[in-house]
């Protein structure tokens, strides 16, 4: 190996000033003698400077509008799974095991308020991104089913919902497996989660919102909007998963 | 036995990691070069953070581990998207560095220093950096963090680390110098 090669492994801890003496001496006395290395060496030294003088505006980014906000909203609902856990045995059953999640008071009104100004395009694509994320991310919590009941009287101690939740339906295929809160929206709307056909699928309720039916495919994924007394409800599902036809109608028909 | 945190400690655990934000995400900028895949990489580090807090040894540096799980989220991001970083070849890059140097337009570190080098310039010649040294690069010099927390967080060998700093460095003084020359 030659001696430039040599020295120059050592050049990064030679401008961070982390050699032992013997060796930044070394170091230095190669530098004395190689006019190419002292400006490589130079030119590392330069580049140091200039980046930590620069650090705090470069580590300064500004925010985008609404990360702050969902963020802030994944520190609460860390918190509130903290206390659901260390919390009395009552409150511990009362909070199912696959809930892990939610044990917040929000109003819906600020992500209502936006969702219903958006057209059923960008709600489609928001809620698409909300599904894929939850599913990706936090998963269904396991193979089991969930009771719909359950799932129900949560969403009304902690929201005051009344949603009546579509529970699993062998005869069409289709398993609850659990609800969470979305992580869009500032985390203020419900989502309830389903396998249909081995596929994963979510059923979102927007309470105190009433939209026209649509049926769209965004982002690669069907989402069906539909409305009852008052509240609004999208599934949302792989736009190639087939056999969906008859847990669609059971979904359809049993959410209200 | 093992000890779990308490309520009261998941409180401020989160607002200590609401603290990072900003670098954070300043961080997934570089990593990303772009503003929703950023978004993304950020609030998927604190869905993970959050979820696996119990991991975290209080005390030590929760930046550094905060960074480290979204440098890991972005690799697998990367690898899953079939866009793994390649190693960059060493000779084109020595070749590369000769050419610069040997330029007139080319000007001493001092001189770029004088010149009050905007931030903005040093972002876009960040990004301008392949992959592996814009990484390592700001990890030491913009984090501050040491080679060997770089070294778990980019799962690669200390010496590794050492030559993609020092070589990334000197890239970066290069391309500041084609951007102030094409000025």
């Amino acid at each position: 190996m030659s001696e430039c090669r040599r020295i120059g492994e050592s050049l990064a801890a030679y401008a961070d000033d982390l050699l032992k003496p013997a060796e930044r001496s070394e170091v230095e006395r190669h530098l004395a003698a190689c006019p190419a290395c002292r400006k490589l060496a130079g030119n590392e030294q330069g580049a140091r400077r200039l980046l930590r003088q620069a650090s705090p505006e470069l580590l300064n980014e500004t925010l985008p509008p609404g990360l702050r906000a969902r963020c802030e909203a994944l520190a609460r609902e860390r918190s509130a799974t903290q206390l659901a856990r260390f919390g009395p045995w009552w409150r511990v059953r009362l909070v199912p095991v696959l809930l892990t999640v939610v044990v917040m008071i929000f109003g819906a009104s600020a992500f209502l308020s936006i969702a219903t100004r958006r057209s059923d395009a960008l709600l489609a694509a928001q809620l698409t991104a909300d599904h894929s994320k939850c599913f990706k991310f936090l998963g269904p919590p396991d193979g089991t089913s969930a009771d719909a009941r359950n799932i129900e009287r949560m969403l009304f101690e902690q929201y005051g919902w009344r949603v009546h939740v579509p529970s699993s339906s062998a005869d069409d295929d289709v398993q609850l497996i659990g609800a969470r809160r979305c992580l869009y929206g500032d985390g203020l709307v419900p989502h309830v989660m389903y396998r249909v056909h081995g596929q994963d699928v979510s059923l979102f309720v927007l309470p105190g919102t009433e939209r026209k039916a649509d049926d769209l495919v965004t982002l690669g994924h069907r989402s069906q909007i539909w409305s009852r007394d008052g509240t609004t409800f999208v599934m949302v599902s792989a736009a190639d998963a087939g056999g969906m036809a008859s847990a669609s109608r059971y979904v359809m028909r049993e959410a209200r | 036995m093992f000890r779990r945190r308490q309520p009261a400690d998941a409180d401020a655990f989160g607002a200590e990691v609401l603290r990072y934000l900003e670098s954070l995400y300043a961080t997934a900028m570089r990593l990303t070069r772009n503003r929703a895949d950023a978004e993304d990489l950020v609030q998927d580090t604190l869905v993970k953070a959050f979820r696996f807090s119990d991991k975290f040894e209080p005390g030590t540096n929760l930046r550094a581990w905060l960074s480290t799980i979204l440098h890991n989220t972005w690799r697998n991001r990367v690898r899953d998207a079939g866009r793994e970083a390649v190693e960059v070849d060493s000779t084109r890059l020595e070749e590369a560095e000769t050419t610069a140097e040997g330029s007139s337009a080319s000007e001493t570190p001092e001189q770029l220093l004088l010149r009050n080098t905007l931030d903005v310039d040093l972002r876009a010649a960040l990004d301008e950096l392949p992959d592996v040294f814009r990484q390592a690069v700001w990890m030491r010099d913009v984090e501050e963090f040491s080679y060997a927390e770089i070294a778990k967080a980019l799962d690669v060998p200390i010496g590794t680390v050492m030559s993609r700093i020092s070589r990334g460095r000197r890239m970066l003084l290069d391309q500041l110098r084609k951007t102030r020359a094409t000025a």
